[in-house]
């Protein structure tokens, strides 16, 4: 009878912990924040492709109809592009897309938009398998996340004029679905270091600490060249060793309110030298992104509240001022209440 | 005495609160399904993979390859090795010969189309995988090789996947350098030539 009642109470306490963890309101400010980096990636990442756009994605291009579909056979892989034939169908289409990213970025209609810009994503990705990198996959995961939550609920144009509409500064309205998504990125972002890490744990050049001598010796991703550091061979191993211990242990040390700004500021080290050294720009930043999630709500809006209120001083207005979102020294009681994460 | 302007009072904010019991159960489960999706994805990817990870991963398929969620995420992983290009000689319908290499850091500009060039002869390397199907490195090949004649129109093309090795740091420090001859090597992918009359 005590084991049952043990057992019983050990449950309700999961159940709690559970619910607080993925339903408790959050303030959407992380959430909005992802949206705007993210959805300038996207646009970026996308408009890019204009460059050589039907040489990717045209009748002839690099990667054949042929070619990818017996690569995709037995797949559930999927894009619209199959249909676009015609330079003009996929010109349009493509200028569609971007103008879709673009209204992510800043917010208009982000209901629909954001389904809009996942489904866009994910034809890109699924037309040319082979010109992908890992860029592309946290892309469309990022896509993914900010269609199913509220990401135009802070810090967007969906924002600003509800509040011209309604003609006072909105309050912040916490939101459990706002929570329920941040935390699916967080979640996914510990799998995915946790799956680069230990993928790692199999090469040697990992354990003899020349792995990222390796990165910075290929001539091919070298950007700015380090191969002076081959007169440090120490200093090689000891960042090596920091980075694979950094992204096998990333997904216990994140979480832990001690640890987690450490984790969090090794990212940036690690993540621009990839885009510094390695020519990987988007794809540092893009790691970075994902890494946000982590940022608290409050964090958030004093960061954007300090920019916002420097700029009015000299005359500068931004986007949600005024509106209850940006503008204010103000916390609403819900929100200044929460825990933080 | 001059009027004070109304300035309209903020709304009150909504009490904040988790959703019914019912939502949450039925959300929970999702939650629950979506994580484990994520999480096989990776898991399963091969090449280093177990039988229960691969029979996990044939239940989550269709979700996963919908959503854009088969991944493997293993970057730089099991450690960064040499770097694949593609060089290509030409035989133009008017004669004219014509060489080159992809990607092209001059041609291939900003940045990430470089990379999309460089995924693009990355990615023939990775076909060349003995446990990969051979059809697809083929397939590919000529698909890369059709891009190219068509672009020039060509009558010819020879295409080779040239292999760029990573000299050590004892060999830099002794003077060699990122470009040494001693660390290429290629070998051919596919010859095209016009079909005999």
């Amino acid at each position: 009878m005590v084991l049952f009642k043990s057992v019983q109470t050990w449950f309700a306490e999961v159940v709690k912990a559970w619910n607080q963890f993925w339903f408790e309101p959050t303030d959407p400010a992380t959430l909005g924040l992802v949206r705007i980096c993210a959805g300038a990636m996207l646009f970026y990442t996308h408009l890019v492709w204009s460059l050589d756009l039907t040489a990717f994605f045209g009748p002839q291009s690099w990667l054949s109809s042929e070619a990818v579909r017996q690569l995709q056979a037995d797949t559930y892989t999927w894009s619209y592009f199959w249909w676009l034939e015609s330079p003009a169908a996929l010109w349009t289409a493509h200028i569609a897309a971007l103008i879709v990213f673009a209204m992510l970025t800043v917010g208009l209609f982000t209901r629909v938009v954001s389904v809009l810009a996942f489904i866009a994503a994910l034809s890109y990705v699924g037309r040319v398998p082979g010109a992908l990198f890992g860029l592309d996959q946290i892309n469309v995961m990022l896509a993914m996340y900010l269609a199913v939550g509220p990401s135009g609920a802070a810090f967007s144009l969906d924002r600003w004029l509800k509040s011209r509409r309604a003609g006072v500064p909105l309050p912040v309205e916490p939101s459990w679905s706002a929570n329920v998504v941040i935390r699916l990125i967080q979640v996914h972002m510990c799998i995915i270091y946790l799956f680069a890490g230990t993928a790692k744990l199999v090469g040697p050049a990992w354990w003899d600490g020349t792995a990222l001598w390796m990165a910075m010796g290929n001539m091919e991703y070298q950007s700015l060249d380090m191969t002076w550091l081959a007169n440090w061979p120490r200093l090689i191993n000891l960042m090596t060793h920091v980075t694979i211990v950094w992204e096998v242990f990333y997904c216990a040390l994140v979480w832990p309110r001690l640890t987690r700004p450490l984790v969090l500021l090794l990212a940036i080290p690690l993540h621009m030298g990839i885009a510094i050294c390695l020519g990987m720009v988007t794809f540092g930043l893009v790691m970075l992104i994902g890494n946000l999630a982590f940022v608290s709500p409050s964090l958030v809006r004093s960061l954007l509240n300090w920019r916002c209120s420097s700029q009015g001083r000299a005359g500068g207005r931004e986007l949600g001022a005024g509106s209850g979102s940006l503008s204010k020294p103000r916390r609403p009681a819900a929100v200044a209440s929460q825990k933080k994460r | 005495m001059t009027a004070q302007p109304q300035v309209p009072a903020p709304p009150v904010p909504a009490p904040s609160q988790q959703p019914r019991r019912a939502v949450r159960a039925a959300i929970s489960v999702l939650i629950a399904l979506h994580v484990l999706a994520v999480f096989i994805g990776p898991w399963a990817m091969p090449p280093q993979t177990s039988e229960l990870a691969v029979t996990c991963a044939r239940i989550f398929q269709p979700y996963l390859e919908i959503m854009g969620l088969a991944n493997g995420y293993r970057f730089f992983a099991p450690e960064p090795g040499p770097s694949h290009l593609v060089r290509y000689e030409i035989t133009r319908d008017d004669g004219q010969q014509i060489e080159g290499v992809f990607p092209d850091r001059q041609q291939h500009k900003p940045r990430l189309l470089y990379h999309r060039y460089f995924m693009l002869s990355e990615f023939i390397n990775t076909l060349e995988n003995p446990s990969g199907p051979p059809n697809n490195l083929q397939a590919y090949s000529q698909s890369y090789a059709e891009h190219l004649m068509h672009e020039h129109q060509a009558q010819s093309i020879k295409l080779y996947l040239r292999r760029h090795y990573i000299p050590r740091m004892s060999e830099v420090r002794e003077g060699m350098k990122l470009t040494d001859k001693r660390l290429y090597e290629e070998h051919p992918l596919v010859i095209h030539k016009p079909d005999a009359p």
